[in-house]
This record gives structure tokens, C-alpha cells and sequence, in this order.
């Protein structure tokens, strides 16, 4: 049922008409994120100018009970932003000023339709940056990066978007507008910013986003090293760890991930070795320094078969370069593919990828593997052909390796967020008064369900099963953990 | 603080042992019920209204798991954080958290419920930047947890912080899983006498160079000095600590042997070595005199400077890069201290205060106030845990 006339004429009210788009074929291109399997048509496509409007329209939708979905630059890969039909889409795309950079208090104001890299580019002149960043920094938006939480290559270091996020201005579903944390990030009572990031837009919109900034690191020291097994460059990582070192990253890539990377770019990788590495530190040049040597030589007692150390700016430019376009790449030696995203513990690495080159196989499938080591975070890149009738096998494939993540215990998301894509799979994971629980913290800030419902949360409708039936979290398995 | 419980005596003390306890202890005894740990900071927040029970949750102590290679740990919530430390301390890692009441000790979940930190605080966050999974017992008996066992996550809510400053008043923390960190091989402190405002001139020329501190706090009990704290190897840390002190004009240097931080002098022989450690004297004004109410505030590191001289407290340690300072007042300056910090755009907290005085704990309420309350009333919709907490607000 489409929404009806007084309700679009209610946003016409409060937005300029032209502002409001209702034209189908307008609107078919909001019909879906990055996550392209899930398409739903929005009815209205709302595009307000200012933090203003976009209460407006929110009170609008609470006034006549019309379910919304924040949107930003449509990037997201789990289908967080995917339309609810009869519904509206609100896009902040417009909302894409950089309010005030304050160098001496290390922070900046922000609008939510600001790319992460645009903050960086704000805060660079003062010697500043903004560390969260993503492999789609470049289009993504912070308002989607407060959403999911985003993470990237330098968060094992650096802390994930909640670490760096003081304080949002927040659109509440009734409309209401309030500010969660502070200046400094110190709270005074429970830590209401905290449960907002990572809530994937189901408590409601930001509008406007404090975040801090880091000084720039002294130095910066990269290198590439091929290892003969993807042990044994797990083994490196754990010994880099072990040695007390904490990179700003450590990034994994497989023979597949590899090939593909270098045929798009050309950034100097080994094609055909097994498992190649990308490790780099910062800091103070001293420790810096000491400590590079020492990854050098951990690289070199386990059997590293090639090290590039990147002589120059451009050098490391080239090599991140051939990493952050490794998803892409991949369309290159694959007419399809999906982008799983689990974690697991950093010490089941080989394991785990053990058994999902066996799940591959099983599958008649082949699944390249290109992820932040450092913190576990796997993206396994499934490779299928749909016109040879793949997709859903491979669509299987993918599920099955999230969960496999949950099994490893850990987690069916590192960065991507559970959208609509993994839902139905939070089970798995959560147990019953766990999602119970997390339902009565949704109903507090959403009482009538209308911030991107269905999304996060298994819900009837969407699994076509009860959420919530209890399965034992691998944990309690293994005897870790014990279930009430 | 250890200062007692203001209220008269419960009729029931519970000590639950595990988590199975603690669900029987709230789901078997009606009524009101705090949550007691070490009782570091009992008196903490708003006065705790009488209550039918105390679930005293220091009999749910030690690891459940730690995993040295993923850096993680799980513990049951009334481990003493000093205690943790120290088991970890064998591997070689720690909890990069270094509040001043550690030494009292504190115990995890109560770290957490009370929001607290110290001055790692200005790397590291506060605990909310290091926990990663959480249990918590709500009032209706449910079992929830969130969260995990890895640090990179972002399935459902992270009701750990939600849990983080609710101050018992949301649930009651049963076990909470950390990541955790390399103990740096070597830090070092460089000690400046300073008034607060050449201090804050020259901790804005640290944070401007390459150095890093781990650490930048000013502290005060009559005279001003400036702590500068840095961390890293054996091999770098004196060439930093050299190119450091040039910026400092001249600072003295302690050496400190890392990992001490969290000890307490418990002999006269101790006592003597680390009466040099000025993060002990830290600590010590951070919480505060006897005679004293403590307030906890946070402001932009431009203003905090002004607003703690505005305020002119007996005592204090000011973070100068992360914003946060705890002060020394009279009771009956408090009040005025709350509306001073709102009106350039902080929050404040009371932390301990003299038996008797009657000092409000919270400033004016956030714009989120209606959002806290519906949170509540959703986990607890009797008002069953920590009433009085966040009085007048909820």
C-alpha cells in the first residue's frame, strides 16, 4: 500500500516539494545499499537540506507512524540502508559540511553526509587525521561509519569509530532531538553515544558528529613480505604480537586476493605465492625504528620468501593502494562474488582458513581471502558465476563461513554490520534473552518500531521462523561459558 | 573512598559465587537491591536510598579465560582489578587502565559501572574503549550478554555501555571480557613544577610534537607540577625522553619499573622507594580528603584550565589533554561547581563527600535525560537496582 496523499503533502510541508521524491524511477535508486541481492522500492525519497529538516521529517513520519531508513552514501555492505516498503527513505547526502575543526582541542564537527576521508583532508593542515578508516573511506559517509561502527586497516592500533566518536546529535524517532556524550567523551551516567554507534540506524539519525583527532604519527614504516603458507604468515602475526608490538596494521592476503590485486593495480605483489602480508608501524621515529627491525627479522625466522619495505610515500601508497582495491580486483577474476565479513580469535586463523578452503571445495567454489589479520577480521571473498546458476550456492557458502566465525568463537560481523544481510543469523550467536534484551533497549529509544525496522534484530517476518530459539553459543560448548 | 553506606542497614546481605547466584539472588529476593563491590566508591554518585538487599558480588572473583595470543580476557566482575593485572602481568599484558582507586581494590565491574578511569585515559580511553563483551543480570532475572571474545564486533547492541556510568542502576555486571595490551618495557615520567596555566602552555607544545606522552596531567595540593608520562622500549625510550625534556626547559625524570602503577605501598620499605613515584601522589589527590567532596568534571582541554582556577579547589589532578579533572571542594561549593561546568559545555559528577554533607551529585540533566529514563524503566521497570543513583534526574 503506497503512503497515502496527506502524508506526502505533511513532508512537503516541512521539506521543499522538490525535495521530495516520489517518482518511482527517482526512487528506484535508493532501492538498495551495497548489498545489491535486496531490493525494496521506498515510496518517498526524502532529501532535507539541514539538521532541521531532518527532525521535521522525522516528526512527520512519527505523527503518522511511517517507518524510515537513514541513508548516507549508500556504501554500507549488509544492507543496513535497505528501503522498508511504504516507507521513506531520508537521505543526509546533503548534510556534507564540515561545521568546525578545532586543532587545539583535537576534534571536529561534522555533518553526517561527510565522507571519513573529507574529515581528513579538514584536519590535515593542522597536522591532524582522523583514524578510523575504512577500505571505502573515500565515498563513505561518517554518518554511515557512526551506523555500523566501521572499522579498517589501522583499528587494531587505533580503535574502531566508537573510540573516536565524542558525541553525536541525534534525531530520536519521536522527532525529538538530543546530543549523546560530551565534549571530552567523560559521561555523566550511562554511556548512551556508546550503544548508539553500531545501532545501524535502528535508534535513530545523527545529525551532526564530534569526532576526535589524532596527531599524525613521526613515522611511518611499511613492508611487504610473501610467506610459503598462510601458517606460517599467521605464525608472524602472532609473534609480532607476542614481542609486545601493536601494529597500526597487519593485512592478509591469499594467492587469489593477490592475483587479483595485482592485475588491477600493479602494486608490486609476488602472483602465485601463498600468503603475502602487509605490516605497518608508527610512531615516534626511535620506537618506530627498533621496532620495524624486529618485525623484519620475525618475518625473516619464518621463512619469508620475499620482503619489499616501501623506500617512499609513493611506495606505500602503491602497496596499501594494491590492498584497499582487493574487493574490487577480485571482479577481475571472477564474473560475481560475495563480501563475507566474521571474526574470529586471531589464534584460529590458519584453522579456520583451513576449513573454509574445504567448505570452497565442497561447494565447488573458490574463495579468496583478503583480511585484517591483526584483529581476526576475515572477509572472505566467495567467487561465482550467476549465469552458470551459482548464486545460491555461493550464497550458502557465505552464510555458512559467518556462522563458522560464531562456531571459532567469534563473530558474525567485524565491520559490515548485520543489516538485513545476517539477521536471521544473530540466533547463532545471541541467545534468546540476549536479543530479548537488546529488543527492550530498541523499544526505549523506538517504541513504535519505526527507525529501520527489520534490520539488526531477527525478526518473523524476515527469517520466516521465530527469532530467539535457543542454540548454544560455541563457548558454551566448548564448556567456557555456561548458560543459564 | 571506603567511606560506608549513608543508609541504614539492609536486612539482607547476598554473596552470590557465580553467575547462577546472582540470577537466584535477584530473581528470589523482592524488593530494592544494591550492588556492592570493594566499596571503593560506595559513596559514589547520588546517596543510595534504603534498600531491601545488598548483593555484594565480591564473591564472584577470578579469570574465566584469558588468551594470550588474542590479548583478550574474561572475568568474573568482582575480580579486583589490581589482582587481574598482576596475573596478567605474567604474560607480559595488562589492562590499560590506571584510575586512582585500583589500589583501594576495585574491582572490575565496579570500575565499569562507575565509568572511572585515570590518566591512560588520554591513549586508551576510558574502560568502555576496552571492554568487548559483557554479562549483566537485570532486574526480572534475565541472563543477557553481549558483545564477545573479539575486539573487532559489531553484531547487536553494545550493552557494555550502556552498563559503563549506570552505576548499578541498569543491572547488575556478572562478567565482563577485556582487551587488553603489551606492558610497555619502560616508561619513564618527567616531572615540571608549574602553575596551571604555564602548564597547560606547556602541554599544548607536547601534544603539538611527535612525542606521544601516554600520560599529561597537572596536579595540585598547594604547589603545581606537571606529570609527563611516556611509554615504549628499552632501545628508544631514552632519545624520546632526551628530545622531551628539551621541550619541557628542563624537567627532572623518574624512571619508573612499569606495572607499578597499580601497587600500594603496603610496607614501610615500599613505602620509601615509590614515595618518588608521583603517580602515586596522583592518585592520592584524586581521591580526594576525607573532609572534601570530590567532583569529577570534563571539559574541553581549552577551557579546563580556566574553569579549574574559576573553581579554585583544595586539591586536583587535571588531565590536560584528555579534559577530565577531579577536584577537591567544600560541600557547599558544589552546587555552584555543577552550574559552572554546564555553562561551558561539561559534566560533572560527584564523586565522595563528608559524612552528612548534602551535596548534589548531578549537575542540570542531559537533553537525553527522556531517553535514560526510558531505558530504565525498560530493564528495571520497578526501580528495583541503585535507587537514589541519579537522583534528581531518575
Amino acid at each position: 500500500m503506497a503512503l497515502d496523499t496527506a502524508v506526502r503533502a505533511a513532508f512537503e510541508r516541512v521539506l521543499d516539494p522538490r525535495d521530495v521524491l516520489s517518482d518511482p524511477v527517482k526512487c528506484r535508486a535508493y532501492e538498495c545499499d551495497g548489498l545489491t541481492g535486496y531490493r525494496v522500492r521506498p515510496d518517498l525519497v526524502l532529501l532535507p537540506r539541514d539538521a532541521a529538516q531532518v527532525a521535521a521529517a522525522v516528526r512527520v513520519c512519527h505523527e503518522h507512524g511511517v517507518p524510515f531508513v537513514a541513508r548516507g552514501a549508500g556504501t554500507g555492505l549488509s544492507g543496513g540502508a535497505l528501503p522498508v516498503a511504504d516507507g521513506v527513505v531520508i537521505s543526509v547526502a546533503r548534510l556534507k559540511s564540515v561545521l568546525e575543526v578545532d586543532p587545539v582541542n583535537r576534534r571536529a564537527v561534522v555533518q553526517p553526509g561527510v565522507t571519513n576521508l573529507e574529515i581528513t583532508a579538514a584536519a590535515a593542515p593542522h597536522g591532524l587525521y582522523y583514524a578510523p578508516d575504512p577500505s571505502s573511506q573515500q565515498v563513505c559517509t561518517i554518518g554511515g561509519n557512526v551506523a555500523e561502527n566501521s572499522g579498517g586497516a589501522h583499528c587494531l592500533k587505533y580503535g574502531f569509530t566508537t573510540n573516536h566518536v565524542l558525541s553525536c546529535e541525534v534525531v530520536l524517532a519521536d522527532g525529538s532531538v538530543v546530543t549523546l556524550g560530551t565534549d571530552t567523551g567523560e559521561q555523566a551516567g550511562p554511556d548512551l553515544r556508546g550503544v548508539f554507534l553500531g545501532s545501524e540506524g535502528t535508534l535513530g539519525i545523527t545529525t551532526a558528529v564530534t569526532v576526535r583527532l589524532l596527531r599524525a604519527p613521526e613515522s611511518v614504516r611499511t613492508l611487504l613480505a610473501d610467506f610459503p603458507s598462510i601458517a606460517a604468515a599467521g605464525d608472524v602475526v602472532s609473534d609480532i604480537v607476542a614481542a609486545g608490538i601493536v601494529p597500526a596494521a597487519v593485512e592478509m592476503m591469499d594467492t587469489l586476493a593477490i592475483e587479483a590485486a595485482e592485475e588491477a593495480v600493479h602494486a608490486g605483489y609476488t602472483v602465485g605465492v601463498p600468503a603475502a602480508l602487509v605490516v605497518e608501524l608508527d610512531g615516534p621515529v626511535e620506537e618506530c625504528d627498533a621496532q620495524f627491525e624486529l618485525v623484519k627479522a620475525i618475518c625473516e625466522e619464518h621463512g619469508c620468501t620475499r620482503l619489499h619495505i616501501a623506500g617512499s610515500p609513493e611506495e606505500r601508497a602503491k602497496i596499501w593502494k594494491g590492498r584497499k582495491a582487493a574487493f574490487a580486483a577480485v571482479g577481475r577474476i571472477s564474473p560475481d562474488y560475495f563480501v563475507q565479513d566474521g571474526v574470529v580469535p586471531r589464534t584460529r586463523l590458519a584453522e579456520v582458513l583451513d576449513r573454509i578452503a574445504g567448505m570452497g571445495e565442497e561447494a565447488g567454489l573458490r574463495v579468496a581471502n583478503v583480511f585484517h589479520a591483526g584483529d581476526g577480521n576475515l572477509h572472505p571473498l566467495v567467487l561465482y558465476s550467476a549465469a552458470a546458476g551459482e548464486t545460491e550456492r555461493a550464497e550458502e557458502l557465505s552464510g555458512a563461513i559467518a556462522e563458522l566465525c560464531v562456531e571459532m568463537g567469534g563473530s558474525l560481523s567485524g565491520e559490515h554490520g548485520i543489516g538485513t544481510d545476517k539477521a536471521c543469523s544473530m540466533p547463532k550467536m545471541f541467545g534468546e534473552e540476549d536479543l530479548a534484551t537488546m529488543h527492550r533497549v530498541r523499544a526505549a529509544f523506538d517504541p513504535d518500531g519505526i527507525c529501520n525496522p527489520g534490520k539488526v534484530l531477527p525478526t518473523p517476518r524476515l527469517c520466516g521462523e521465530r527469532p530467539g530459539k535457543y542454540k548454544p553459543h560455541p563457548l558454551e560448548e566448548s564448556g567456557a561459558i555456561e548458560r543459564l | 573512598m571506603n567511606s560506608p553506606l549513608t543508609h541504614p542497614a539492609p536486612t539482607t546481605t547476598l554473596r552470590p559465587t557465580d553467575l547462577a547466584g546472582v540470577r537466584d539472588a535477584v530473581r528470589d529476593t523482592p524488593g530494592r537491591i544494591a550492588v556492592a563491590g570493594a566499596g571503593s566508591a560506595a559513596g559514589w554518585a547520588g546517596a543510595l536510598e534504603p534498600v531491601d538487599a545488598v548483593l555484594d558480588v565480591s564473591g564472584l572473583s577470578g579469570v574465566i579465560t584469558h588468551n594470550p595470543g588474542d590479548m583478550t580476557v574474561s572475568a568474573h566482575a568482582g575480580t579486583p582489578l589490581r589482582a587481574l593485572v598482576e596475573e596478567l602481568s605474567e604474560h607480559g599484558q595488562h589492562v590499560c587502565i590506571d584510575a586512582a582507586r585500583i589500589a583501594d581494590g576495585a574491582t572490575l565491574g565496579g570500575l565499569v559501572a562507575t565509568g572511572d578511569a585515570g590518566p591512560a585515559a588520554l591513549v586508551h580511553g576510558t574502560l568502555r574503549d576496552l571492554v568487548i563483551g559483557v554479562t549483566v543480570v537485570l532486574a526480572d532475572a534475565t541472563v543477557a550478554r553481549s558483545g564477545g571474545h573479539v575486539i573487532k564486533n559489531v553484531a547487536g547492541y553494545d550493552l557494555a555501555k550502556l552498563l559503563h556510568g549506570s552505576h548499578g542502576t541498569l543491572g547488575v555486571i556478572a562478567e565482563v571480557v577485556l582487551r587488553l595490551h603489551p606492558v610497555p618495557q619502560r616508561t619513564a615520567t618527567l616531572v615540571v613544577d608549574a602553575p596551571l596555566a604555564r602548564a597547560a602552555e606547556i602541554a599544548a607544545r607536547v601534544l603539538e610534537g611527535p612525542f606521544e606522552p601516554a600520560a599529561l596531567e597537572w596536579v595540585s595540593d598547594g604547589s603545581g607540577r606537571l606529570l609527563v608520562r611516556v611509554e615504549g622500549t628499552d632501545e628508544a625510550l631514552p632519545a624520546r625522553v632526551s628530545r622531551l625534556r628539551e621541550v619541557l626547559g628542563g624537567a627532572s625524570a623518574t624512571d619508573i619499573v612499569s606495572g607499578e602503577r597499580h601497587s600500594h605501598p603496603t610496607t614501610s620499605g615500599e613505602s620509601a622507594v615509590r614515595s618518588e613515584d608521583p603517580w602515586l601522589r596522583h592518585a592520592e589527590l584524586t581521591r580526594g580528603t576525607p573532609d572534601a567532596a570530590v567532583l569529577r568534571i570534563g571539559a574541553k582541554p581549552s577551557v579546563l584550565p580556566g574553569l579549574v582556577s574559576e573553581l579554585a579547589p583544595a586539591a586536583a589532578t587535571v588531565g590536560l589533554g584528555t579534559g577530565v579533572a577531579t577536584l577537591s571542594l567544600a560541600p557547599d561549593a558544589v552546587a555552584d561547581a555543577h552550574r559552572r561546568v554546564h555553562a561551558v559545555g561539561g559534566t560533572s559528577q560527584l564523586r565522595a563527600r563528608p559524612p552528612g554533607a548534602d551535596a548534589p551529585a548531578w549537575g542540570p540533566p542531559p537533553s537525553a535525560l527522556p531517553v535514560l529514563q526510558a531505558l530504565k524503566h525498560a530493564l528495571d521497570p520497578d526501580g528495583r537496582f541503585g535507587p537514589g543513583r541519579f537522583s534528581p534526574w531518575m
